[in-house]
């Protein structure tokens, strides 16, 4: 069936675009579900190699290097709220929950903080020449600082609390937003703006109105590839110093030799990773319903 | 004599291409158009005709010469000049009632006074049932109606129209065409309308200036009745306003 628009003239037309995307909703409920069973079958087979996988590497090697899927979980769930042999390193009467508690903090911290100044940054840059050409070099430069560099500086000028880490997830990821917050306001249609100031819209109300929005597909992608690096950071800065977080644990586990634990706080951090991915999926989702 | 809407002085705009030679887009053109006129600019493809548009619409910095609109200098873009362009430059992260109100939002006019403006000139176009609607669920053509309508609601003394239905179908161009020929009737706005389509200039202009290399090739007015039929462009005055463009189009 297609679905018809009255025009001005008053007369009816087909409307295919619409009919087109109609189709596709009236046949969603069916074809959806098979998508998503078909989706979900291939990601689980992916999971069971992996864990299959896994599971035969245990077998093979002494519980000292590897130990089973079965072992780390039931590490993780035992030490979840509090992990008794934490103690002995200074970090008080934890679990890997509370720890990783402050790790997700930190990141999402750093990471909007970061983002807020590189999405800005970029998009303002990409319009202003006199500001790109400033910005550009220093982006390039502070860009290029290796990790291992940069994380024990920090450590040193601001020491060993939570700033330093959110500095550190902070300050890379708004020298990666900012480089995929230019090159998206580069991408997008230069028309969009001219209609914007044939409106009287000045670079505030575009950046706004025009550029952000038109933007963000694009910049959701770096947004994505910032997060999935912010996560190493992170755990990287805590390992190197911090007062909390699953890299603290990470580090007294390592000097443990126990390598369950080792697992379990690895697979924690990776359970955060995809579960907020998901949550950014679903927000964006939201946000750009019109794309 | 009153002053005219727009004034266009010995303007000569040139560009450098990225091989380095000079391209000589308008060549010393000066024209005035007054109140209320709907002037169609016609000219075959990189002739001039939207480098003049995106001048007078200040989106393009002037070379040699002066423009003026409503008797103040063109040095950009303003709200007194509204745009539709030929591409699709309707926003598609706003609704289309959104998209209308885009100018009177910058204007600063609150969200309620700026919705009832929108809703209005929707319904002028037609659109009224699909204002909550997103772009890239509308056909071409009724975003060119979104367009028209935002550009409308701003309410610009000026309109100017850079090949808006270019690429429309055949029956969408006709139909827009009224559209656009009874909004202007109805508010009396000076229109300056960039067209390639002879039978489009003489459809819808009061006055049909034809540029070729830059230059004005000729300047006339349409003596014909608004709104204007078929059949009136079948009379002998408008078949002969008919030959003469088409021979300065090159077709005859």
């Amino acid at each position: 069936m297609t679905s018809t628009i009255r025009s001005a003239e008053g007369y009816q037309r087909p409307d295919y675009a619409t009919a087109a995307a109609g189709t596709a909703r009236r046949t969603g409920g069916a074809g959806q579900l098979h998508s998503f069973l078909r989706t979900t079958a291939v990601s689980a087979a992916g999971l069971a190699v992996f864990f299959a996988a896994w599971e035969l590497a245990a077998l093979q090697l002494p519980s000292s290097r590897l130990v089973s899927p079965q072992a780390t979980l039931a590490d993780l769930i035992r030490n979840f709220v509090f992990a008794p042999r934490l103690q002995v390193f200074g970090l008080g009467r934890v679990g890997y929950g509370s720890l990783l508690l402050y790790t997700v903090r930190n990141t999402v911290l750093g990471l909007v903080a970061g983002g807020f100044v590189g999405i800005l940054l970029g998009l303002t840059s990409a319009r202003l020449r006199l500001l790109r050409i400033f910005v550009d070099p220093l982006v390039l430069v502070l860009g290029t600082v290796p990790v291992l560099v940069a994380a024990p500086l920090f450590l040193l000028w601001f020491g060993v609390v939570p700033f330093t880490q959110v500095l550190l997830v902070a300050f890379y990821s708004a020298v990666m937003l900012t480089l995929f917050s230019q090159r998206a306001a580069e991408n997008l249609d230069p028309l969009y703006e001219r209609w914007a100031t044939t409106f009287g819209a000045g670079l505030d109300v575009r950046i706004r109105n025009v550029l952000l929005p038109g933007t963000l597909p694009e910049i959701l992608g770096g947004i994505r590839i910032t997060l999935a690096s912010a996560w190493g950071l992170e755990t990287f800065a805590e390992i190197l110093g911090a007062p909390s977080g699953i890299g603290q644990a990470i580090k007294a586990l390592t000097n443990m030799n126990n390598v369950s634990g080792l697992l379990a706080c690895v697979a924690l951090v990776a359970i955060s990773a995809i579960l907020t991915d998901l949550l950014l999926l679903a927000v964006a989702g939201r946000i750009m319903r019109w794309a | 004599m009153t002053t005219p809407v727009i004034s266009v002085r010995h303007l000569t705009q040139t560009f450098t291409r990225t091989d380095g030679g000079r391209v000589l887009a308008l060549d010393d053109v000066s024209l005035d158009i007054p109140a209320g006129e709907f002037a169609c600019i016609l000219g075959r493809s990189g002739h001039g005709k939207t480098t003049l548009l995106n001048a007078i619409a200040g989106l393009l910095p002037v070379g040699e010469g002066d423009i003026r609109a409503l008797d103040r200098p063109v040095t950009g873009p303003g709200t007194d000049r509204g745009v539709i362009f030929q591409k699709d430059a309707v926003f598609p992260w706003m609704r289309v009632e959104d998209n209308v109100a885009f100018g009177l939002k910058v204007r600063g006019i609150d969200r309620t006074g700026r919705m009832r403006i929108a809703r209005e000139h929707l319904a002028s176009v037609g659109l009224e049932a699909v204002s909550r609607a997103w772009p890239r669920e509308l056909s071409g053509g009724m975003r060119a109606r979104v367009a028209i309508a935002a550009v409308f609601a701003n309410d610009p003394p000026i309109l100017l129209a850079d090949e808006p239905f270019g690429a429309l179908d055949y029956v969408t161009r006709r139909q827009l065409q009224a559209v656009l020929r009874e909004l202007w009737q109805r508010t009396g706005k000076t229109v300056l309308f960039v067209t390639h389509d002879v039978e489009e200039a003489l459809l819808l202009g009061t006055r049909v200036i034809v540029v070729s290399h830059g230059a004005i090739a000729e300047d006339r007015a349409v003596d014909l009745p608004v709104p204007r039929t078929d059949d009136d462009l079948a009379t002998p005055q408008g078949l002969a306003l008919k030959h003469l463009l088409l021979h300065h189009m090159g077709l005859e």
